[in-house]
C-alpha cells in the first residue's frame, strides 16, 4: 500500500517527478565521469607508458612519474654508461616534450634503432618508419583524432612535419619524432628527459636498478620499475588531484540535495491536506517520514539509473568527438555515486519529511 | 432513495456491534466531556472555542450538534477525536482520558476507535477509491481485509467506482468513499464534520441515510456536527451550541 501511495504520488507531478530524477541523473553522472575522466586519463598513460616494455625508466633526480611534467633533460651519454651494466639489454634514450597546442599531449623524441631494441619496435597500421628529419609517427587514435593520415603535414612546435606512418597506440606517446630534429627545435642539443632500459630478463630488473643507483652509477637519479607505474597512477598519488575530485564530488551531492529538498519541500506544501488526512486516520509521525524518505528514495534510485544511462553517454560522445579521451566508467565508482546520491537524497528529504511529520492535523485539514 | 435504499443487509461480522451498542445503551457513555474548554491564541489573544463542555454519547448512540458558524462545534468535534488538545478538563473516549495522553497515544487511539469524515471529502487525490480505503486498513496495522472490504464497499454501493480517482466521482460517491475508509477498521465512534456541506439534496439526504443505517443496522455510534436543520430528522438526539457552550433546547440561527 504505501508502495501505491509513493509511485502514484511521484506519477501525480510528473514534472517535478522529472527534475528530481534528472539532477539525480547529473549528480550521479558529474561524480561517474569526473572520477572515470581522471582515472581513465591516468590509468591509460600508464598503460602505455608500460606498454613501451622497458624494465626500468631512469629520471633526473626529483622527477615526476608524470612523464612530461618535468622537464630537466639529461645528457645522452649516459645511455652509453648505461649499455654498460651487467644484465642491460637495450637503452632508448627519450626526449619528451609536452605540447598544448590543439589538444594535451607528450611527444616523444626518440631514436627509433634504439627505441625498437627496447619496444620490439611498432605495430604500423599504414605508412613506415621515420627516415627523414621531419618525419612523424601517430598513433591511431591520434591520427583519427587530429584527422591525419600517411603522407599529410602536421604542424608541431612551429614546425611542419611530414606524417610518415600510422602505428597502433600504447608505446609511451601517440607522436613521435627523431630526437635529434626536437633536440634542435627545444635547444636541448644532446640531451634526454628519460631513459628506458630493458634487462636481459625481466627478473634481473631489481639487479640492475642497484647497480643504477650505486655511487659510482647514478646517484640521486630517480630509478623506477614500469611494472610500478600503473599502481602509482592513482589520483591519491597526484598532488591536488584527490582534492580536486572530492570537491566536484562535494559539488555534484550539492547540486541534489538542494534540488531534492526544493522538490520535497514544495511537496509537502502541497500535500499539506493530505498529511493532514494521514494523520486523521492515525498515522503517526514516524510513517509521515517513512512515507516521505521513501519517496526521495524511489525518486533517488530512478535518478541513478539515469546517470548510469547519462554517464555512458556522455562517455560515447565524448570518445566520438575525442578519442584519445579515456573515461574510466567502473562498477565500484558506479555503486558508490548511487550511495553518495541516497545519501545527499536522504539528507535533503529529511528536513522537509520532518516538517511535514510535526503539522498540526487540524491546521493542515483546513489548509487550502 | 436510490443507493441508500438498496444497501442490502449487513454481514454478521459486522452485526455485532449492533447488539453490543444496544447492551450498552445503559451502561457508561462511549464518550465523555467534562468541563472541557480550548482555547486559540490569535496573537496575545486567547480566543476560548469551548467554554467548559460537559457532553457525553452513549454506546450505539446518534447525536447531531448543530450551531451557527463560530460556535465550537468543529472544536469540539476536533477535540473528542483527539486531533486537537483539550485546553483544561477531561476527554473520555471509550473509556480512555485523552487529556492525559501524549499525542503518539492519541494517535493511536484515533487509528483504533475513531473514524471520521468531513465536510470536503478529504480523499488522497492520487489513489483510487480502492487505494482510498485501503490505506486506511494499512495504517491501522492489520493489513488489507478483503472480505472486510468487499462488505463495507458492497453496503456503500461503491463496487463499481473502486478504480475511480476521486477526480472522476461525483461529490456523493467521494463521500461514501470516506464513509467506507472511516468505517473499514470498525471504530467505535463516527464523527463526522458537516459531510452533507457540499453535497447537493438528493446526495445529501443518501449520505444521511447511510449514516442513519450505520447507527440502526451496526450499532455504529455517530456524532455528526452540521448547521442544517434537516438533517437532524435522521439522529436520536440534537445537542444545540453557541458560543463555546452547549445550549440545549436553544434553537440554531
Amino acid at each position: 500500500m504505501m508502495g501505491e501511495l509513493i509511485f502514484r504520488n511521484l506519477v501525480h507531478r510528473p514534472a517535478r517527478t522529472f527534475i528530481g530524477i534528472l539532477a539525480i541523473s547529473v549528480e550521479v553522472a558529474l561524480v561517474v565521469l569526473i572520477v572515470g575522466l581522471t582515472s581513465g586519463l591516468l590509468t591509460e598513460t600508464a598503460k602505455r607508458i608500460e606498454g613501451i616494455g622497458a624494465d626500468i625508466m631512469l629520471q633526473p633526480p626529483g622527477a615526476s612519474y608524470i612523464l612530461g611534467f618535468s622537464n630537466a633533460p639529461m645528457p645522452i651519454k649516459i645511455a652509453d654508461k648505461l649499455r654498460e651494466l651487467k644484465y642491460v639489454q637495450a637503452v632508448a634514450p627519450t626526449l619528451l616534450q609536452f605540447n598544448s597546442t590543439g589538444g594535451v599531449e607528450v611527444v616523444y623524441g626518440i631514436d627509433p634503432e634504439s627505441f625498437r631494441e627496447v619496444t620490439g619496435g611498432f605495430v604500423f597500421l599504414s605508412g613506415h618508419d621515420m627516415q627523414a628529419p621531419d618525419d612523424v609517427l601517430v598513433d591511431d587514435w591520434a591520427a583519427r583524432a587530429k584527422h591525419l593520415k600517411v603522407g599529410d603535414t602536421y604542424n608541431l612546435f612551429n614546425n611542419n612535419w611530414h606524417v610518415a606512418g600510422i602505428v597502433e597506440h600504447g608505446k609511451g606517446s601517440r607522436v613521435f619524432v627523431p630526437i635529434t630534429t626536437l633536440q634542435d627545435l627545444i635547444g636541448a642539443h644532446d640531451k634526454a628527459s628519460i631513459f628506458f632500459v630493458k634487462c636481459t630478463r625481466p627478473e634481473h630488473a631489481e639487479d640492475v636498478m642497484e647497480d643504477m643507483r650505486k655511487p659510482d652509477n647514478f646517484p640521486g637519479y630517480t630509478v623506477r620499475p614500469l611494472k610500478d607505474l600503473l599502481s602509482l597512477m592513482t589520483s591519491t598519488n597526484i598532488p591536488g588531484l584527490q582534492v580536486f575530485i572530492d570537491a566536484m564530488i562535494a559539488l555534484a551531492v550539492s547540486i541534489g540535495l538542494l534540488v531534492i529538498f526544493l522538490t520535497m519541500y514544495t511537496t509537502v506544501i502541497e500535500r499539506t491536506r493530505d498529511i493532514g488526512v494521514l494523520k486523521s486516520l492515525g498515522a503517526n509521525p514516524p510513517f509521515i517520514i517513512r512515507a516521505l524518505l521513501m519517496e526521495s528514495a524511489l525518486l533517488c534510485l530512478a535518478g541513478i539509473a539515469g546517470g548510469v544511462a547519462l554517464s555512458y553517454g556522455v562517455r560515447a560522445a565524448f570518445i566520438a568527438g575525442f578519442p584519445t579521451l579515456s573515461i574510466l566508467i567502473t562498477p565500484g565508482w558506479v555503486i558508490r555515486a548511487g550511495l553518495i546520491a541516497l545519501f545527499g537524497t536522504i539528507v535533503g528529504a529529511s528536513y522537509p519529511a520532518w516538517v511535514a511529520s510535526r503539522k498540526d492535523a487540524v491546521e493542515a485539514l483546513t489548509f487550502d | 432513495m436510490g443507493i441508500a435504499a438498496t444497501i442490502p443487509a449487513p454481514q454478521s461480522a459486522l452485526q455485532s456491534a449492533a447488539g453490543q451498542g444496544s447492551e450498552k445503551r445503559s451502561l457508561e457513555p462511549i464518550l465523555q466531556t467534562e468541563n472541557l474548554w480550548k482555547l486559540y491564541h490569535a496573537g496575545k489573544v486567547e480566543v476560548p472555542a469551548l467554554r467548559g463542555v460537559n457532553f457525553a454519547v452513549q454506546p450505539g448512540e446518534s447525536v447531531a450538534v448543530m450551531g451557527p458558524s463560530g460556535c465550537g462545534k468543529s472544536s469540539l468535534l476536533y477535540v473528542i477525536g483527539g486531533l486537537a488538545q483539550a485546553s483544561r478538563g477531561k476527554v473520555l473516549v471509550d473509556g480512555n482520558d485523552l487529556t492525559e495522553m501524549r499525542d503518539s497515544e492519541r494517535t493511536k487511539l484515533r487509528r483504533s476507535k475513531i473514524g471520521f469524515v468531513f465536510q470536503r471529502f478529504n480523499l488522497l487525490p492520487t489513489l483510487t477509491a480502492r487505494g482510498n480505503i485501503a490505506i486506511a486498513q494499512y495504517i491501522h496495522g492489520d493489513g488489507f481485509d478483503p472480505h472486510r472490504f468487499a462488505v463495507v464497499t458492497k453496503m456503500l454501493g461503491l463496487e463499481g467506482r473502486l478504480a475511480h480517482k476521486p477526480s472522476e466521482m461525483s461529490g456523493g460517491e467521494q463521500q461514501r468513499v470516506a464513509i467506507a475508509r472511516a468505517i473499514i477498521n470498525e471504530p467505535k465512534i463516527l464523527l463526522a464534520d458537516e459531510p452533507t456541506g457540499n453535497l447537493d439534496t438528493k446526495n445529501s439526504e443518501i449520505v444521511l441515510e447511510m449514516l442513519r443505517r450505520l447507527n440502526k443496522d451496526l450499532g455504529q455510534t455517530v456524532v455528526m456536527i452540521t448547521h442544517n436543520p434537516e438533517a437532524t430528522v435522521y439522529f436520536d438526539r440534537v445537542v444545540h451550541m453557541r458560543d463555546g457552550v452547549i445550549v440545549d433546547g436553544v434553537p440554531a440561527d
